[in-house]
């Protein structure tokens, strides 16, 4: 009982970091349709951004007291800041002039992208994975019985409170409405006066920035930083979205918890070398059964 | 002999019903047309005999077998091609390699023939080369061979296309509007194009806007109203007819 | 030296590509063929062909991957799965693994038929996905495949997989430790998948596959057997990277699951997408351009640099940001790749933007 509900939190708190991720993916899919293969990586740089600011603080020695807070907080707004313009970039660079291209085109350039980052990440901060600084102090709280850290809490925390904010801000803002109206058809968008390109360009800066929480989260959750992390991590939660149903961000979600369990179990019952088969198999498997995903609508073929 | 039987064919999309109960018979060897308003479920109706969309309610048969069931490609075996209301050439390849695609019912050869080079399929290959150049010149496009189909004239797309379907040898052909975006001389060709069609023993089905045209060539035609089969008749007949006046020109005056 | 053949083996192309009479084509391709044949008697030595039966080997995963990509439009991005079957299926059957020595000569067919099924298991219930969902199945399956060797450990080795494999013999004498035999094996294949490419380019099939291409729903008009037509680049394509896979593990003596990683299957996209996709001739171009850079000009620049200067850069650190930056940029720049058909070039430069897919 204690193992299960341990691999349950572990899930969960898994689950929180994929959905983060999932929602880049499937907030750029619903609007360009594109994977944007590079989103992974940028998480990865979320991650080390956040993680070269605290330990700059620490060798300043000002994480205590209500220093460990904006230290804290600093770190999550540089690298929110940092992935939200490196997405943008992104989009601005390699993507654009790609919007009218056969659809390949763009998913090529997108692996390229991924590429050239991974090795500009291991050129930066080496091959091996680098250790997080552990500045969020981590007892362990026991709610009957089940043991948990208050780390586990926090990264929860701010990624449930990341997505409800990104959900009003779909739902009610006018940026909000304008992605959904570009996401729905860019023509008919465009001639009731909607900047499309703007509003892609916004797109990008909100998945890069929810792969800053992410890459944030991340550092902290794992303890640790990777070159190679967003690869792994981008696939998961890839096929997060797309087992939520792509283009739907509360798909995203679900399916980002769901894949997180999926990993903290399987690694429970038949052993962490197996996680990603297990992974893989469920994409394979909803792709091929329910393409559209588990909240998503299938379409006929127009003709 | 009925070369298409549908009958009491339904199909609906959600609550919209696109085609209502429509019972159509296409003898072998006749040029029919099927008309009607924007809307009217004239595509849908192409789209169900080439099973694009399933019909939900009726039976279908070609030449004597139902295509309840039927994919795309095995309906296409049973001898039905067709052209496209927004062409859907092969843009990046030669015209004659789009013609020679709708041969490939005619050939025999097997993927080891293909991956060999095999007799069987350099004179297979020989021949449909042959019969596609035959095709573009019979269509009134000879010529354009070599030519890539996306840089070719609108008009020349469009005859380009029914060469493709004409490839196949089909009893069934299916035109979606092929006079749209012809300019007048080039709609007395295709005029002249479908007759000789018809006279290599092919049954032509149409579907088009262009009234003019339609009455010249059909020797039958179906009227399709908001899915509903409005009329049925020989041209002078539909002419005269007050619900397909009425459903054209709105409300009777 | 390597870049002498390798200048030469490319120029030769260049020519073939760029000449129309189909006479002279011939005459190129022959002499091309005889001077790889011959020349190894006169100038190089093992490294260099080494190198080249490296190249070599790539070349014909590259030509397998075209069949898929190329002709027939389904861009598979876990094509070195197949090269892992290919590798493990020697390394497996012609080691001290399981005491089975098979020979050589038979495991090539046996490899290339195992990849085929592979290739036609996986095709089965995916190849109704269209477009990057398909990309993304792939890769997933390029994951999966081995990671599956890796964790077998009682089977395949595993993390470190399977060493000490046999030494293939031709008519009892054995290759010993030459690479000479692989680097003529490798030619002879390569001639191989080019008929057998040229074959299916002009073929029945071959005209399936540019239908399903362009307008697949245009394509099941016709009559065509869209999923059968798929399932058949997929397997033909595999075939050709089980066959690359056996040569590439007998002439390393060693399997092992990290040389078959998704990095594999980028650098062989990369490949096409550099010489132009679906381009025969290109495609040839563009892996010999990629793996000389790979194994001879970079290390070359690297000691270049260290040696002037008295550092100790290691340039293969940017192997990645290379091949990111020819996708990306090839894509940016020149989607035909460098040695398009001219048709294919004229087309995308004259008639305007390209078409988006349906």
């Amino acid at each position: 009982m204690h193992e299960f509900l341990a691999q349950l939190a572990n899930g969960v708190e898994l689950g929180a970091i994929y959905a983060l991720i999932a929602l880049g993916y499937t907030l750029v899919y619903g609007i360009l349709e594109l994977i944007n293969f590079a989103h992974g990586d940028v998480y990865t740089f979320g991650s080390f951004t956040a993680l070269v600011v605290l330990v700059a603080l620490r060798a300043a020695n000002v994480l205590h007291g209500a220093g460990l807070i904006l230290g804290i907080v600093a770190a999550l707004v540089v690298a929110i800041l940092a992935c939200a313009l490196l997405n943008a970039g992104i989009e601005r660079l390699a993507y654009r002039r790609l919007r009218k291209a056969p659809r390949l085109a763009p998913l090529i350039t997108a692996i390229g992208v991924s590429f050239m980052l991974e090795n500009l990440i291991e050129l930066w901060q080496g091959s091996a994975p680098v250790p997080f600084p552990n500045v969020i102090p981590n007892p362990e709280l026991e709610i009957g019985a089940l043991q948990i850290g208050v780390q586990q809490i926090v990264v929860v925390a701010l990624a449930v409170v990341t997505m409800i904010a990104l959900h009003y801000f779909v739902q009610r803002s006018r940026l909000g409405k304008a992605m959904r109206a570009v996401a729905q058809d860019r023509d008919a968008a465009a001639l009731v006066g909607i900047d499309v390109d703007r509003t892609i360009a916004v797109t990008f800066l909100i998945a890069g920035a929810l792969a800053g929480v992410a890459g944030f989260v991340g550092g902290v959750s794992f303890g640790s930083a990777w070159f190679l992390n967003g690869f792994g991590a981008g696939l998961r939660a890839f096929t997060a979205a797309v087992l939520g149903g792509i283009g739907n961000i509360a798909g995203a979600m679900l399916g980002g918890f769901l894949i997180g369990l999926l990993e903290s179990f399987s690694t429970w019952f038949i052993g962490g070398q197996w996680s990603n088969v297990a992974v893989f198999s469920v994409l394979i498997l909803v792709l091929v059964f329910r393409p559209s995903g588990l909240l998503g609508e299938s379409l006929p073929e127009k003709v | 002999m009925s070369i298409l039987d549908l009958v009491q064919v339904t199909k609906r999309f959600g609550a919209l019903t696109a085609v209502s109960n429509v019972t159509v018979t296409v003898e072998e060897g006749a040029i029919f047309g099927i008309i009607g308003p924007n809307g009217a479920g004239k595509s849908t109706l192409f789209n169900l005999l080439t099973a694009i969309y399933r019909f939900d309610e009726g039976s279908i048969a070609i030449g004597g077998t139902s295509i309840a069931g039927l994919t795309t490609q095995r309906i296409a075996k049973l001898g039905v091609a067709r052209t496209f209301q927004n062409l859907r050439l092969f843009g990046n390849a030669s015209a004659l390699a789009n013609v020679m695609v709708g041969e490939h019912l005619l050939l025999r050869a097997n993927v080891v023939d293909s991956l060999l080079d095999t007799a069987r399929e350099r004179r297979e290959r020989a021949e449909a080369e042959r019969r596609a150049r035959e095709l573009l010149r019979f269509v009134g496009i000879a010529g354009v061979d070599e030519q890539f189909a996306r840089n070719l004239p609108y008009g020349t797309q469009r005859r380009l296309e029914i060469a493709r379907a004409l490839a196949a040898r089909p009893r069934l052909l299916l035109l979606d509007e092929p006079a749209a975006g012809l300019n007048p001389s080039e709609k007395r060709d295709l005029l002249t194009l479908i007759r000789a069609i018809r006279d290599t023993g092919a049954t032509v089905l149409l579907i088009e806007h262009d009234m003019g045209l339609v009455m010249n060539l059909c020797e039958r035609i179906a009227v399709l109203d908001y899915g509903v089969k409005i009329a049925e008749g020989a041209p002078s007949e539909i002419r005269e007819h007050p619900r397909v006046i009425e459903a054209y020109l709105g409300a009777p005056a | 030296m390597i870049y002498a053949y390798a200048f030469v083996a490319i120029a030769a192309c260049v020519g073939i590509e760029r000449f129309h009479d189909r006479r002279v084509k011939i005459a190129i391709a022959l002499a091309l063929a005889a001077f790889l044949a011959i020349a190894p008697r006169f100038y190089g030595n093992e490294a260099v062909f080494s190198v080249l039966a490296d190249a070599a080997v790539y070349v014909m995963l590259a030509l397998g991957l075209n069949i898929v990509v190329g002709f027939a439009g389904l861009l598979d991005l876990g094509y070195a799965a197949f090269f892992a079957i290919g590798a493990y299926t020697y390394g497996m059957l012609a080691s001290p693994q399981f005491g089975l020595h098979l020979p050589f000569w038979v495991l090539l067919f046996l490899a290339a038929a195992l990849a085929a099924l592979f290739g036609a298991l996986l095709g089965a219930p995916t190849l109704r996905l269209h477009g990057d969902y398909l990309a993304i199945v792939t890769l997933g399956f390029g994951e999966i495949v081995p990671q599956i060797f890796q964790n077998l450990t009682k089977y395949t080795g595993g993390p470190n997989g399977i060493a000490a494999l046999d030494v293939p013999t031709f008519f009892g004498h054995s290759f010993g430790a030459s690479v000479m035999p692989y680097y003529y094996i490798a030619l002879v294949g390569i001639v191989f998948a080019l008929w057998i490419s040229r074959n299916l380019r002009e073929s029945r099939l071959g005209r399936a596959w540019m239908a399903i291409r362009e307008d697949e729903l245009a394509a099941k008009h016709a009559g065509i057997d869209v999923l059968r037509s798929k399932l058949a680049a997929f397997a033909i394509g595999a075939s050709f990277s089980g066959i690359g896979g056996v040569l590439f593990a007998a002439k390393l003596a060693l399997v092992s699951p990290d040389l078959f990683g998704f990095q594999v299957s980028v650098l062989i996209v990369s490949m096409l997408v550099l010489g132009g996709m679906g381009n025969i001739v290109g495609v040839v171009v563009g892996s010999l351009l990629l793996t000389i850079v790979n194994s001879a000009l970079l290390p070359q620049i690297n000691s270049l640099v260290d040696s002037t200067f008295h550092t100790t850069v290691d340039l293969s650190n940017i192997h990645f940001l290379i091949y990111g930056a020819i996708l990306v940029g090839i894509m940016l720049f020149r989607p035909e790749g460098l040695l398009p058909n001219k048709e294919r070039r004229a087309e995308l430069h004259h008639a305007g933007e390209p078409e988006a897919e349906a």
